[in-house]
């Protein structure tokens, strides 16, 4: 095993000093500090100690294959893990809160406010027989305690936000009515109406085709950048997580097996297990096949 | 199904039917006494040589019950098998057949269902004579829509799955399909339908006889006895339970059968069952709780 | 009992309609990238091989009324015998549609479609049945988990299509267990049922199904989609190996990454229409039309280039005029 050490954070930090809307020194508004999670019928440790601190604007992304605990650690910071299953160590801070000391009735008021997060499977997220945007609204009306003509104004605005081409028009449909794409934008719209400072997009692009993937990609990114959102990006997919994260940790079996920024990981892999990721994207993905000119361009 | 018998629930309700069954099949030689012969003990309460106690006619209700038992056993399965042959067969058919057959079945069967089935029983037992096999016969029709849209609604689901299409883009003729892929999705559920059928059957042939319909009047039934004990409730107030009981058990151990069938039946029964089994042959293991007839 | 196709002379025809030059669909002009078929094609002419599949101005249309809707428009398509072709199309592009169509599921509204040189267009179901338990198309379906009876132990599933041909059990098991081995599974596996097995083997045991009668011609719809990288490269290999041995493959599929580096040829279905159609290569390195562009744009990368992200946005602003 070899972790990067979290000496490799701090190289990048001028970088972020950089940036003009950056103070030097941003306090990380999500920081997860030696997270384990414990199964508590089996009494194993089935995550081994995830760490990673985000400031605004910034995304960190979490690879690995299903049942490697990247789903796991997400809903430990969202609060919302399986009934069986316990945080056993480490502590994870939202915005300055240590998590264990909140309550039920503020963990649902930091929900949505402070963090939020999209799924794999948009659809099932969404009630079937009302219509999408009232399901916004709804949000809009309980999170931010708008009237409900100020909401519905808000939520076609969010539907716009999530570049969705006729927002009044999509207020007015069913689930059923929208594709996969147009839903995971209804359900990122639902997820930022409360504006979190947090959003953890967890297999969010893993259903859908590529150039919507794409899409989806491209709006997280810019909702990053216009609004300073911070994003965990969880996939299984190294590409995808390379496309707009800044960070990256590589988990196997519950235990990081690399973690460091993402062009380091990408191109100088350590651990065994990052590298066969590479190679095996490298062996099936469309970089085998791009001349370099193409890409450059 | 020897994945039923996995479960605590099957066994008990295999059990149940197996002595119910035997009692139909040997109740006549195993009944002490002749149920048909009258004595003077009248309304006798429970005793040695009667171990039921006797009716207003001092005939042996252990024995009648015994002998009765016969009746309502074939009576019922009458009724499931009726049901089950002319329900199961048109309602895979009504997905094959082409629009017509479908449609002109399913008004059958919703038109079936509209009937009130006593009334309609009665009606037709009064055109073709009192006998328990046409009335049977007639009630097995009248249940028959439920095996219509069970064995319906599998074949339905099953017909659109993508192994069916595999084996129709090898070249399967209809027949192939129904032979290997959806005989064996919809006999669970026409397997739960028919137990607890069995189950109905029982309270209809009761009912039935109870109302005098089928069977004439000297021979026993267990219908027959509730009422002619009903009659002599002042006299006799336990009267009833003993045939009222037996009707119950039985109804309940189809019940509890259909129940174990559909446990064990499809993906998650399979795995249910093997677990059982795993559990139960793994000796010193903890078994959950719940390890009885829980869904 | 014959597995093989009679050769059919008389269907044999001179010239291919459908791959000629690679046409910018954008421009109309046909650009000069030959591909290998048709390099084939011109040069043995006189014997030229009838393709496996050939697919001419295909219409497909759903439903009926004021409700009917185009499925595919004018497709056009030709496989030649050992020739691997990826049709890449994402949701609602028609990919499915074409791959049953091609195998009588589906019934065109216009346009022709012939199988190993032989017109099906016209087929009705009993000479549909007929062609197919020669065996002589397959289908491989996108949904491993449910493309096998899950009542139905793995042997069962794999000698079905020798069984309905009217072959004998100890033959058609002789015959699964060295397909087995062909997509490298352990022959233990026979006994297993469907749900005891993972994502790639029951992807493996569908193609090895698929190969069960011997086919010219196999199309696989998503065959690499529902698995995990390792599995995917496996499978593909697989592909390659069966491409290499003389089969006709259409590997239909949302993803282009998958496809390229195992299939000869890429035609590219957007709405319904083929709007692009060259050797692999070409169509990933200089796409012509916006949408394929747009897709290789999209595909995820290692390289990070978030410049990309503009050149998207242009492009589908130009797509959705």
């Amino acid at each position: 095993m070899t972790p990067r050490s979290p000496s490799s954070a701090p190289e990048r930090t001028p970088a972020a000093a950089a940036a003009p809307t950056a103070p030097p020194k941003v306090p990380p508004v999500l920081s997860v500090r030696d997270v384990r999670i414990g199964d508590r019928a089996g009494h194993r440790e089935v995550v081994h100690g995830v760490s990673f601190g985000l400031t605004p604007g910034k995304a960190v992304g979490v690879v690995g294959e299903s049942g490697s605990g990247k789903t796991l650690t997400c809903r430990a910071v969202l609060g919302i893990l399986p009934r069986h299953f316990e945080i056993t160590g480490g502590s994870v801070e939202i915005a300055g809160t240590d998590i264990t000391t909140l309550t039920p009735s503020r963990w649902t008021e930091l929900r949505g406010a402070t963090i939020s997060a999209v799924f794999q499977d948009p659809a099932s997220y969404l009630n079937p027989s009302i219509r999408v945007g009232a399901q916004i609204a709804e949000v809009l009306r309980v999170k931010t305690g708008l009237k409900r003509r100020q909401a519905r104004h808000r939520a076609v605005e969010l539907l716009r936000a999530v570049r969705l081409r006729d927002p009044a028009l999509v207020y007015g449909q069913y689930p059923h009515e929208l594709s996969g794409g147009m839903l995971q934008r209804v359900l990122i719209a639902t997820a930022v109406a409360a504006g979190p400072r947090v959003l953890i997009a967890d297999e969010a692009t893993t259903a859908l085709d590529v150039t919507v993937q794409a899409e989806i990609l491209d709006l997280l990114d810019e909702l990053r950048e216009e609004s300073g959102l911070a994003l965990v990006v969880v996939s299984h997919d190294l590409a995808v997580v390379a496309q707009i994260c800044d960070e990256v940790l590589v988990m196997r079996q519950g235990e990081v097996v690399e973690q460091g920024p993402a062009h380091e990981v990408l191109h100088h892999p350590r651990h065994p297990y990052t590298r066969l990721l590479v190679a095996e994207h490298e062996q099936y993905g469309l970089d085998r096949f791009l001349d370099p000119t193409e890409a450059s361009s | 199904m020897p994945r039923v018998l996995a479960l605590t629930s099957g066994r008990i309700a295999v059990a149940v039917l197996a002595v119910i069954a035997l009692l139909a099949l040997l109740g006549p030689w195993l009944a002490p006494q002749d149920p048909l012969a009258t004595s003077d003990h009248v309304l006798a309460a429970a005793s040695g040589s009667h171990w039921l106690g006797t009716d207003h006619l001092g005939r042996d209700v252990f024995s009648r019950l015994l002998d009765g038992s016969r009746v309502s056993v074939l009576g019922s399965l009458e009724v499931a098998l009726v049901a089950l042959v002319v329900g199961a067969i048109p309602g895979i058919l009504s997905v094959y057949l082409g629009r017509v057959f479908e449609w002109v079945t399913l008004r059958l069967a919703d038109t079936l269902v509209a009937l009130p089935f006593l009334l309609f029983a009665v009606a037709v037992i009064a055109l073709l004579g009192n006998g328990l096999a046409q009335a049977m016969f007639v009630t097995g029709a009248l249940v028959s829509p439920l095996f219509y849209r069970v064995a319906r609604a599998a074949t339905l689901s099953v017909a659109r799955s993508p192994y069916v299409e595999a084996a129709l883009v090898a070249g399967a003729s209809t027949g192939w399909i129904v032979r290997r892929h959806v005989r064996v999705k919809v006999l669970p559920p026409l397997a739960v339908a028919l137990a607890q059928t069995i189950g109905v059957g029982f309270v209809i042939v009761s009912s039935l006889t109870f109302l005098g319909i089928g069977v004439q009047p000297p021979a026993p039934t267990w219908g027959g006895l509730l009422a002619s004990d009903l009659g002599y409730l002042g006299q006799r107030p336990w009267g009833p339970v003993a045939p009222a009981l037996l009707i119950m058990v039985t109804v309940w151990a189809c019940n509890l059968l259909a129940d174990a069938i559909r446990d064990v039946s499809g993906e998650a029964g399979r795995a249910l069952a093997d677990d059982r089994e795993a559990r139960a042959a793994r000796p010193g293991t903890n078994r959950p709780v719940s390890a009885g007839g829980t869904r | 009992m014959t597995t093989g196709l009679p050769q059919d002379v008389t269907t044999a025809r001179p010239e291919d309609v459908t791959t000629g030059p690679r046409q910018d669909v954008t421009s109309g002009r046909p650009r000069d990238v030959t591909s290998r078929p048709s390099e084939a094609r011109t040069a043995a002419r006189p014997a030229a091989p009838r393709p496996a599949l050939e697919v001419t101005g295909l219409d497909v249309h759903y439903g009926r009324g004021r409700g009917r809707r185009r499925a595919l428009a004018g497709v056009s398509l030709s496989v030649a015998p050992g020739e691997t072709v990826g049709v890449i199309g994402e949701t609602g592009s028609g990919k499915s549609t074409l791959a049953r169509t091609v195998l009588g599921l589906v019934r065109p509204s216009a346009g022709s479609v012939r199988v190993g040189g032989e017109d099906v267009t016209r087929y009705g179901n009993r000479r549909w049945r007929a062609l197919r338990r020669r065996g002589v198309v397959q289908y491989v379906f996108q949904d491993p988990l449910r493309s096998l009876d899950p009542d139905l132990t793995i042997e069962d599933s794999l000698i079905e299509p020798l069984l309905i041909q009217g072959r004998g059990r100890a033959e058609a098991t002789a015959r699964a267990r060295s397909l087995l081995d062909r997509v490298r599974l352990h022959d233990d596996l026979l006994e297993r049922m469907p749900s005891e097995l993972s994502g790639g083997q029951r992807q493996r045991i569908a193609v090895a199904r698929a190969l069960m009668t011997g086919p010219e011609l196999v199309l696989l719809d998503e065959p690499v989609s529902a698995l995990d990288s390792a599995n995917r490269v496996q499978v593909l290999e697989i592909l390659k190996e069966l491409g290499a041995a003389g089969t006709a493959l259409v590997l239909i599929s949302h993803d282009l990454g998958s496809v390229a580096g195992t299939a000869d040829r890429i035609a590219v279905l957007h709405h319904g229409a083929l709007v692009e159609t060259g050797a692999a290569r070409d169509v990933v390195n200089r796409p012509a039309h916006p949408y394929t562009r747009l897709l290789v744009g999209s595909a995820p990368t290692l390289r990070t280039a978030s410049a990309d992200r503009a050149r998207r946005e242009a492009l589908r602003a130009l797509l959705n005029t």
